[in-house]
């Protein structure tokens, strides 16, 4: 069996499953009652999977890992556990990884928290969204905003790095609404909190409900200022924004995010989940066997054929079948310097330089971005995003995205 | 070929009376064309034609048929473009007829283009039959549409032809019509040749082939030959007749109709409407009637992408071909680059060519709003004609200003008078005149300046009336007009593209909801965008379009990276379907936008 040459650093496992659908969401997820035989047969396939990427050596790299969804805990804890520790069978699991776990509200439980947590989970990643029953109505969220303090409480009791998820420009949530759920969440002693704003997606029951004029469409210049609103507030309480939508207390930076962002190879497995390797380690993921549990059938020598004389390869499982796409080296640039720039530090000197020698182009287009005001440079020599390159990102990403074309 | 046995007819009638199909039929039935080379709208050779259910080019065809007095006849069936655009060419292929067969769809009555073709087809001096349409259908009113065609149009018709050119019901009466009503032609076989060219076409490996039809003398392969008004002189190469295929034949006499190939390749030395005659021993005198055809309605073509522009040349060079009345000529534009400016005989010509160009030659074009000819009298005594506001030149220079109006013919029931009177006044329309042609139609004539009518005066008319309305118009000539040219700024910069010519007390009307309407349809941009509508340097209205503030997808992360490209890629698709001028990104129908501004 051939070994990879660069090895997995992050470990992704998609739980595709949810009490029920929110009014918003468009992720790889299905609504199934607890103890449906669908969740006991997706189990299985995740401990063949985890275990022979196991064997094949796949996981030996690891430095995090990160169980989310759909919502994990949703499945039980009986169901959990037996993932959890199937993972801490193949592979040692000691307090320097990072293991990351996405929970709602309504489903975490205290014996919950305290087997993950047994079984190396560190972090916990808590679907809060708001601690506004308005709004967490209109998202059309499981949980209120009670069930979600004591979720809250029951994780920072427990373990030290907690992060909630927070929405913000959602129709009728005022300024006042967000800031006293971001500083709620800072009181409730969480140490990183995402903020996203609501984007509606085709297809969802929000999208119908504003279609039909029953809710206003979002308003992008509340959200703008809910997204500025976010930065100032959690600044002030000694956050970081490192990302984006990302923010941290000093040294709790998701390391496993990051790591999708600065182009290290990661595995996924379960529906829905995306692996991203070098091109050349493709034959060693397909010969391990891991993505057979998630594929009828794969065929081997058409993806190798594809592989072949691209730099990264990326595969997305779904239920329908694998998806692959394959990156030149060219295209491989542009990606980074595109992830770079949604970060605080954006792209160091020696980043800037690689990836302009693959890309010669990119220097034009952060040019550009520089004199559009959408970044940055800085006294060390790097390029990170502007106040107007957080809140006009596409622009930014589309420049450097553009040159891979 | 014996005149006596030739008839040279041609069908006329309102817009989806039922022409095309009638032609059809008569084909079939005489065994003209064989069933299985059938296709609908066979006369129609151009997909645009087909599918729009329009006639643009004319076409004749030989018909063989056995009448009932027991004589083989000749039929030359001369098909006429359907459209006003075209009322040159059709008068000029009714000019080679000595018949015309008038379809009235005997569901609908008579239309406005009825009334155009009947007045054009008796002002031609020609043997009139009247052809009751659709008389399958329930709803068909043949009695109705008699009394309607006699009031209204003062043509006899209680020997109409009741027919279905569905079914084929009527065919062999018309058939027997033609023959017996219609006078065989009339002309000197031994005078010098006088031949009316009614079309021509371009034909890659044989050059310029026109269609003629022989008044006195006969044409035969070899002769050396003339066109009069053009001077132009070729060898003939072939004559011959289309039954519908190009069939040669050793010569056309006395009132035949043929084609005949001049091997010349400059389609504009072949003109409708010329005639031909032999270049030595030829006739003294033309045929009455030829006269230059000239665009009405101007537009600019620019491609959206500018490495086009040589292929948009050539598109326009290769259509040109076939098409003697569209001219071009390169124009600048400050904001969409190297383009042409294109004249038209009408918008329907305008539309045909835009979507033959994208279609046929797959070109990516904004077309600017279309404007007409104006004649600017300067304070010099010098007097400009322009055809695009680029060329208009300083108000304080300019003594006064003619535009070209057109009488319009408007047919309605009377229900709708009110309505086309409010439409006629918006659109500073003069009424002229105003009858009864029945109990259910009245004929109103208005005076209205062309620019106006080109402002979607027609989908207007149709919406307000309930699409009862018909229209039809012809040149009236120029008359002194109070205009202006208004100036569009995007981010305090003109753009010429969007600037137009306009009646001043409608100036600040049209200037304001333009500007409203560029709001709606310019995207935020990264900056604020002020819209202005200025005369000179006046400033008439504004609006902004407030700066795009956020646009971001917050969430990325592993399987979110190729949707998130999959996503910037159709931004930029976007983009690119939109024109950049300075560094405000603006959407193809801006331009248009001024075409809509009444709504």
């Amino acid at each position: 069996m051939s070994a990879m040459s660069r090895l997995f650093s992050a470990l992704y496992l998609h739980i595709p499953f949810c009490v029920k659908r929110c009014a918003y969401c468009d992720f790889a997820t299905e609504a199934v009652p607890r103890g449906s035989e669908r969740i006991d047969d997706f189990v299985e396939r995740m401990v063949i999977s985890i275990r022979r990427a196991a064997k094949a050596g796949l996981l030996s790299g690891l430095e995090t890992i990160y169980i989310g969804g759909g919502t994990p805990t949703h499945i039980g804890l009986s169901k959990l556990s037996e993932i959890l520790y199937i993972l801490s069978l193949s592979k040692d699991i000691d307090a320097s990884m990072e293991v990351t776990m996405e929970a709602n509200p309504e489903s975490l439980t205290e014996q919950i928290v305290k087997d993950a947590r047994a079984l190396g989970v560190n972090r916990l990643s808590i679907g809060v969204q708001s601690l506004d029953d308005g709004v967490l109505e209109t998202l059309g969220r499981a949980h209120g905003s009670k069930r979600a303090i004591e979720a809250i409480q029951l994780a920072t009791s427990c373990l030290d790095n907690v992060s909630a998820d927070v929405i913000c420009g959602v129709m009728g949530q005022s300024d006042e609404s967000l800031v006293s759920t971001i500083e709620q969440l800072v009181g409730l002693g969480v140490t990183h909190v995402s903020v996203y704003p609501l984007t509606i997606e085709e297809g969802t029951p929000l999208c119908a409900i504003i279609e039909a004029g029953q809710l206003p469409e979002v308003d992008e210049d509340a959200q703008a200022r809910h997204m500025e609103l976010a930065a100032k507030t959690l600044q002030a309480h000694g956050f970081t924004r490192y990302e984006v939508a990302s923010y941290a207390l000093p040294g709790r930076e998701s390391r496993h995010n990051s790591a999708y962002w600065t182009g290290k190879p990661y595995l996924g497995l379960g529906y829905g989940a995306a692996s991203m390797l070098d091109s050349y380690d493709l034959g060693a993921l397909l010969e391990s066997g891991a993505l057979d549990c998630w594929a009828e059938s794969i065929d081997f020598e058409g993806l190798q054929e594809r592989a072949a004389g691209s730099h990264r390869t990326r595969i997305s499982l779904a239920r329908g079948g694998l998806e692959a796409e394959f990156l030149s080296e060219r295209e491989s640039a542009c990606e980074d310097a595109m992830l770079g720039l949604r970060m605080s530090r954006g792209l160091p000197e020696s980043a800037l330089s690689r990836l302009t020698d693959a890309c010669p182009e990119l220097a034009a287009a952060i040019d550009e971005a520089l004199t559009k005001g959408l970044a940055q440079l800085n006294g060390d020599g790097s390029v990170s995003p502007t106040a107007k390159g957080w809140l006009l990102g596409n622009e930014l990403y589309g420049l450097v995205w553009d040159c891979a074309r | 070929m014996d005149p006596r046995f030739i008839r040279n007819f041609s069908i006329i009638a309102h817009i989806d009376h039922g022409k095309s199909t009638l032609a059809d039929r008569i084909l079939q039935t005489t065994g003209t064309i064989e069933e299985r080379d059938m296709v609908e709208q066979v006369l129609d050779s151009m997909d645009i034609e087909r599918e729009r259910g329009i006639t643009i080019k004319s076409q004749a065809v030989r018909i063989l048929y056995d009448a009932a007095d027991g004589n083989t006849y000749h039929l030359n069936l001369i098909d006429t473009p359907g459209h006003v655009d075209f009322a040159y060419e059709v008068s000029r292929s009714l000019a080679a007829c000595e018949g015309a067969v008038l379809v009235v769809d005997s569901t609908q009555g008579v239309q406005a283009q009825t009334v155009a073709n009947a007045s054009m087809a008796m002002n031609a001096n020609l043997e009139i039959i009247p052809l009751l349409n659709k008389i399958d259908l329930p709803a068909s009113q043949p009695d109705h549409v008699r009394e309607e065609i006699e009031e209204g149009l003062a043509i006899p018709a209680d020997e109409a032809i009741l027919a279905s050119a569905k079914t084929g019901e009527g065919i062999d009466d018309l058939l027997e019509a033609i023959v017996n009503k219609i006078p065989a032609p009339v002309g000197d076989a031994s005078a010098p040749l006088k031949g009316l060219i009614f079309d021509s076409y371009f034909d890659a490996y044989r050059g310029v082939v026109a269609l003629v039809r022989i008044v006195d003398g006969s044409i035969s392969k070899g002769q050396e030959a003339a066109c009069m008004a053009t001077g132009t002189k070729f060898l003939v190469e072939e004559v011959g007749v289309r039954r519908p295929a190009n069939t040669p034949v050793d010569e056309l006499g006395v009132g035949e109709v043929g084609y005949v190939i001049t091997g010349l390749k400059d389609p504009s030395l072949v003109k409708v409407g010329d005639t031909i005659t032999l270049a030595r021993n030829g006739a003294a005198e033309p045929l009455p009637g030829y006269r230059e055809v000239k665009p009405m309605v101007f537009a600019g073509f620019f491609p959206i992408e500018g490495d086009q522009y040589p292929e948009l040349r050539d598109a326009l060079d290769k259509l040109s071909l076939n098409d003697a009345a569209l001219v071009y000529e390169p124009e600048n534009s400050h904001a969409l680059g190297f383009g042409f400016r294109v004249g038209f005989l009408g918008l329907l010509h305008m539309e045909v060519i835009k979507e033959r160009l994208e279609r046929e030659f797959d070109l990516d074009l904004i077309a600017t709003a279309p404007s007409v000819e104006y004649k600017v009298y300067l304070t010099s005594g010098e007097v400009l004609t322009i055809h695009s506001p680029k060329d208009y030149p300083e108000q304080s220079k300019i003594e006064h200003i003619e535009e070209p109006y057109l009488i319009a013919s408007i047919l309605v029931p009377p229900d709708f008078v009110g309505a086309v009177m409010d439409l006629a006044q918006f659109h500073r329309a003069e009424i002229s005149n105003m009858q009864y042609l029945s109990t259910t139609t009245v004929e109103m004539k208005y005076e209205i300046p062309l620019s106006e009518l080109i402002m979607e005066f027609f989908d207007k008319l149709k919406s307000r009336t309930k699409g009862y309305a018909s229209l039809d118009y012809d040149f009236l000539g120029y008359k002194p007009s109070e205009l202006i040219k208004l100036d569009i700024l995007l981010a305090g910069k003109p753009v010429d593209a969007l600037s137009f010519i306009v009646h001043k007390d409608k100036a600040y009307a049209r200037g304001n909801t333009l500007v409203r309407k560029l709001k709606e349809i310019i995207p935020q941009q990264l900056f604020e965008v002020p819209i202005q509508a200025a005369v000179g340097s006046r400033v008439l209205s504004r609006v902004n379009v407030k700066a795009r503030r956020k646009d971001v997808l917050a969430k990325c992360y592993g399987g979110d990276i190729s949707r998130k490209r999959k996503l910037l890629e159709k931004q930029k698709a976007g983009k690119k379907r939109m024109k950049a001028i300075g560094n405000v990104e603006i959407p193809q129908e801006a331009f248009m936008a001024i075409l809509k501004v009444d709504e």
